[in-house]
């Protein structure tokens, strides 16, 4: 513990650190008591509010708009070949139906490398303005049973990571499959998931940076979510 | 039917579980509407931070997990942060008002209704037990998202120790609360 931590203290509560601050400061709040105490505390201050009424159908248009955002957010495979027919991702669909919704969009959106692939090939005069850079198999552990494809590709200058993965162990409940970017062996999280009963798994993950700094892709079973750096072993990868 | 805790609602919102979300919202609704619309002292600007808040969850921006203490103690300070930054982009002139428009309603679930009136009669004993400044200070700080600047102006204290007088207000709250939370509270 420094008192140069210990000052960011108000920083943090105030929501003015980057989120790189906010790591070392929470890093830092694991070994000092203190800072921690006082930010539970300050957890407290909302229950001073007197109770009002929210508007009326306010949960309504709240999560119709929070599960909209999500669909604008994780369809840039819309964007990958305008050409297409539309992606059947906005269709609803019964809760039964929801744990399916992440893996159907990362198999389509395979399928759609896939496509764009042949479609490239078969127009290369054409500009396409989406680049698929490659596709993977990721090769399990000697111990491990699961099997695993990854495949990236470049849109507006951003890297799309799509990991889709069968044949997993059930987890814990606090575990996770955490997938990893390695660059000269320091990983970044890069997506995470955890198993339907069906033993598959998928994710998707928006990259800033170029994937030429990448060159290797693993997969580790994490004892929880959010690790920054791998806690787990590692059970798929592949150089890329 | 189990009561799931937050964290496992949490981490099936994290598997993109509609039904969890729901839930998580309908858990909170009321204390953070009620809490954004103290800061936001709008009811519109208040629908806008909140839906902000349930944006960030579900996209996964912001991770919890139980190494950061309460998961109260994260959603509420995401929605400080929330508020603060609506009231930054806005310039909202930040007059106090009274206790105005009593909206108060008592539809939430009793068991919701009656934790709520038990930390706020912990909460006030502890802010009460404050200086009149510090109880300022925290308000403008906390509830206002003023910056140190214009607390600095508005406290009339130099603005190199605004951060430590704030810490120290925090603190002594802290300790406080710790002391009615040992001590089974309500004996004042």
């Amino acid at each position: 513990m420094t008192n140069m931590d210990c000052d960011r203290l108000i920083d943090y509560l105030n929501g003015t650190l980057s989120a790189n601050e906010i790591q070392q400061f929470e890093k830092h709040m694991e070994t000092c008591t203190e800072c921690q105490e006082i930010v539970e505390a300050t957890g407290e201050l909302p229950y001073l509010a007197d109770p009002v009424e929210p508007p009326a159908g306010m949960k309504a248009r709240i999560l119709s708009n929070v599960f909209e955002e999500e669909h604008e957010h994780d369809t840039p495979a819309s964007a990958l070949n305008p050409a297409m027919s539309p992606i059947p991702l906005r269709k609803k669909s019964s809760k039964a139906q929801q744990m399916w919704k992440p893996l159907i969009a990362a198999v389509l959106l395979a399928s759609l490398l896939g496509n764009a692939y042949a479609f490239m090939q078969l127009s290369d005069q054409q500009a396409v303005q989406e680049t698929a850079i490659q596709s993977v198999e990721l090769q399990p552990t000697e111990t491990f049973s699961g099997t695993a494809t990854a495949a990236m590709f470049e849109e507006e200058g951003s890297v799309n990571l799509v990991v889709q993965a069968d044949q997993l162990a059930e987890l814990d409940a606090a575990q996770v499959y955490q997938v990893w970017l390695i660059n000269d062996g320091k990983p970044i999280p890069a997506g995470a998931f955890s198993p339907n009963p069906n033993g598959e798994g998928a994710s998707y993950y928006q990259l800033e940076s170029n994937s030429d700094e990448w060159d290797t892709i693993a997969i580790t079973l994490e004892p929880k979510t959010g690790n920054e750096l791998p806690e787990g072993e590692v059970v798929l990868s592949s150089e890329i | 039917m189990e009561k799931s805790t937050d964290t496992s609602l949490y981490m099936r919102i994290n598997e993109q579980d509609k039904a969890a979300l729901e839930q998580l919202y309908d858990r909170y609704e009321k204390i953070l509407f009620s809490f954004l619309y103290k800061m936001l002292e709008d009811r519109e600007l208040a629908e806008e931070a909140l839906q902000e808040v349930f944006i960030k969850i579900w996209r996964g921006k912001g991770v919890y997990d139980e190494s950061k203490g309460k998961f109260t103690s994260w959603l509420f300070r995401m929605a400080q942060n929330t508020a603060i930054d609506l009231i930054r982009k806005h310039k909202k002139p930040t007059v106090p008002i009274e206790e105005a428009a009593q909206m108060s309603s008592n539809d939430a679930p009793v068991d919701q209704q009656v934790e709520w009136q038990e930390k706020k009669g912990q909460i006030e004993t502890a802010v009460q037990r404050l200086s009149a400044e510090q109880q300022k200070m925290i308000d403008l700080f906390y509830f206002k998202g003023h910056t140190h600047e214009t607390i600095a102006d508005m406290c009339d204290i130099p603005l190199g120790t605004v951060k430590s007088r704030i810490r120290l207000a925090l603190k002594k709250l802290k300790i406080s609360l710790h002391g009615m939370q040992e001590r089974g509270a309500y004996d004042d």
